[in-house]
């Protein structure tokens, strides 16, 4: 019946906003349907798309740099978010941060806890590519032939770390109690404090990150890398070591999004895995493997989720996200910017 | 300046070469000729450390640097250039010199390296903001051997430039190569094109099952019974390219 029926580049994108214009036009015509309302929600669809774009541009990393999908990202988000808990509590609770700053307000610990989750997450991410995930390649950072061995081992390792977690933290909720002032008011929402660092950091972040991919010669070497061991090799990049500066960075990047989900939920060892999932969905639906394709897929899967449990039905939050995912894989196959530069034969 | 004895090397368990002998004089163009599979370009990666080497020994400048990670070799000032389209085609031609000269510590010498390669290859300037994704065959091969004179090599190994490119380019290529030799490198240059190579070369070596099989002066090999029979198609003449 489908013969000689191609999804053309102009058809994808025509599809695409033919389900964008039902969805709006579907949520639209929900009761709880003002600006107010859709206010908050662009807001914190945002705000939730850019710790979805952290995670996500954390796996994209990766995956170019080591041709491996790591499952166990969102442990390093879980490690990082108790990180940032546990050195808040020693600064503030501990009233360590009133000995040196008697004037300090709370966001000074929370900012140190999210240099720290930052840090720590960056170094651990290094030590555990060094010691765990290098020997399960061929020597020396050879891993274009990871396979599949390396895939599972990632689920392994996502269990060690999580179990690892219960044994130090328990498996209760621990509450991220982050005194960082009365909520304030943007353009008629009213907003907790721990969106807008969210918001504020997130973008920070993000925006550091583009700056040092394209504009340090660091970057310059971590682009080559992903795109091919052998030329970086024979240009003179010290390829293991970037492969190490790959991982952490990824990893540093889910630790300071597991701090600064914190606040704003819980911090529990559970929380890595549902994270990991939607990071998935974000990277899928931005296009596998690319950066700013991650980012805007956390933008597009934190909106689209955010809006469907406000305007349809809250108690099914999860499943949008993969519902989304869905929709753009069947449309649109490679993702928004999953289009690969070819050579020319 | 490059010494090989009794290289032995190869891929996995699969052993390439059996004992290859090879010496690169300072400032010469050396050929490395050879049919399909007998092992010119494992001998090349063998030196850039891209390969392990099993046994033997590489001297290069009169210190060992057999097994050296890679990029201490191209700090050394030992660089190989792979075949035509290794490039990286999401980056532009600037940043694809850039990467060039990553082992250079000093942004001066950078641009200044860049001006050099532009001196040589002016299609290059004219193209540096375009993706390499867009160049032609000729030019992806000019940005290769532009890549790698970015770290002020002291020689370059060339992976067949000839590869898959109109005569015209080739000549211009080679005269280039020719060109850069006499700024005071030394080349070793892997090619198919035996003709050429000869032509352009001061000695040449024919490789087969891994073993240097026939050496000597590039005007001797061209007219080397042996070298005509297996590699120059017997019975042509040598003289026209």
């Amino acid at each position: 019946m489908f013969k000689g029926f191609k999804l053309t580049r102009k058809l994808e994108n025509t599809l695409m906003l033919v389900f964008t214009l039902i969805f709006l036009g579907y949520i639209s015509m929900s009761p709880d349907m003002n600006l107010e309302s859709l206010k908050g929600v662009l807001i914190i669809g945002i705000t939730v798309g850019i710790i979805y774009g952290l995670v996500a541009v954390g796996i994209s990393l990766i995956y170019t740099g080591l041709d491996v999908v790591n499952f166990s990202h969102g442990e390093f988000f879980m490690l990082g978010a108790f990180t940032g808990l546990t050195v808040y509590n020693f600064l503030i609770d501990g009233e360590l941060i009133y000995a040196i700053f008697p004037d300090a307000y709370g966001w000074v610990g929370y900012v140190i806890g999210l240099f720290f989750a930052f840090v720590i997450m960056g170094l651990f991410g290094v030590l555990i590519e060094r010691v765990f995930l290098r020997p399960l390649t061929k020597k020396g950072g050879g891993y274009t032939v990871a396979g599949m061995g390396i895939i599972i081992c990632g689920f392994g390792l996502s269990v060690v770390l999580l179990n690892l977690a219960y044994i130090i933290w328990n498996p209760t909720a621990h509450p991220f109690h982050a005194d960082l002032g009365l909520p304030i008011n943007i353009g008629g929402v009213t907003l907790p404090m721990t969106y807008l660092w969210m918001l504020v950091t997130g973008f920070t972040v993000a925006g550091a990150l583009y700056f040092f991919l394209n504009k340090t010669k660091m970057g310059l070497g971590v682009r080559a890398v992903a795109h091919s061991k052998v030329i970086s090799n024979l240009v003179g990049i010290n390829v293991p070591l970037y492969i190490s500066i790959i991982f952490g960075i990824a990893c540093a990047l889910a630790g300071l999004a597991g701090t600064l989900v914190g606040p704003t939920y819980q911090v529990v060892v559970y929380m890595g895995y549902i994270i990991l999932l939607k990071a998935f969905a974000s990277a899928v639906v931005g296009g596998f493997g690319s950066l700013p394709g991650a980012i805007v897929g956390g933008f597009t899967v934190g909106l689209f989720e955010t809006s469907c449990a406000f305007f349809i039905s809250g108690s099914h939050k999860d499943a949008y996200a993969f519902l989304l995912m869905i929709v753009v894989l069947l449309i649109k196959p490679t993702g928004f910017f999953g289009v690969q530069v070819k050579m020319k034969a | 300046m490059l010494k090989i004895k009794s290289l032995i090397s190869g891929y996995g368990s699969v052993q390439i070469l059996n004992g290859a002998n090879m010496k690169v004089d300072n400032q010469s163009i050396v050929a490395l000729l050879g049919g399909n599979g007998t092992g010119k370009s494992t001998i090349l990666k063998a030196c850039s450390g891209i390969i392990r080497t099993w046994k033997g020994n590489i001297n290069f400048n009169g210190e060992d640097i057999q097994n050296l990670p890679p990029h201490e070799i191209v700090q050394k000032g030992l660089v190989q250039v792979t075949q035509g389209k290794d490039v990286f085609p999401a980056m532009t031609v600037l940043e694809n010199l850039r990467l060039g000269g990553f082992t250079l510590k000093s942004k001066q010498i950078l641009n200044d390296n860049i001006e050099k390669v532009f001196n040589y290859f002016p299609r290059l300037n004219e193209r540096k903001s375009q993706l390499a994704a867009t160049l032609s065959g000729g030019e992806l091969q000019m940005l290769c051997i532009g890549r790698g004179l970015m770290s002020n090599p002291k020689m370059i190994m060339l992976d067949e430039p000839s590869a898959a490119l109109a005569p015209q380019i080739v000549l211009d290529i080679f005269k280039n190569i020719n060109k850069i030799r006499k700024d005071g490198l030394t080349v070793l240059v892997v090619e198919q094109n035996v003709r050429m190579a000869l032509l352009l070369a001061d000695y040449g070596y024919v490789i087969k099952d891994g073993v240097i099989n026939v050496e000597g002066e590039s005007k001797k090999l061209m007219y080397d019974e042996s070298v005509k029979d297996s590699y120059l198609g017997g019975g042509g003449t040598t003289a026209n390219v």
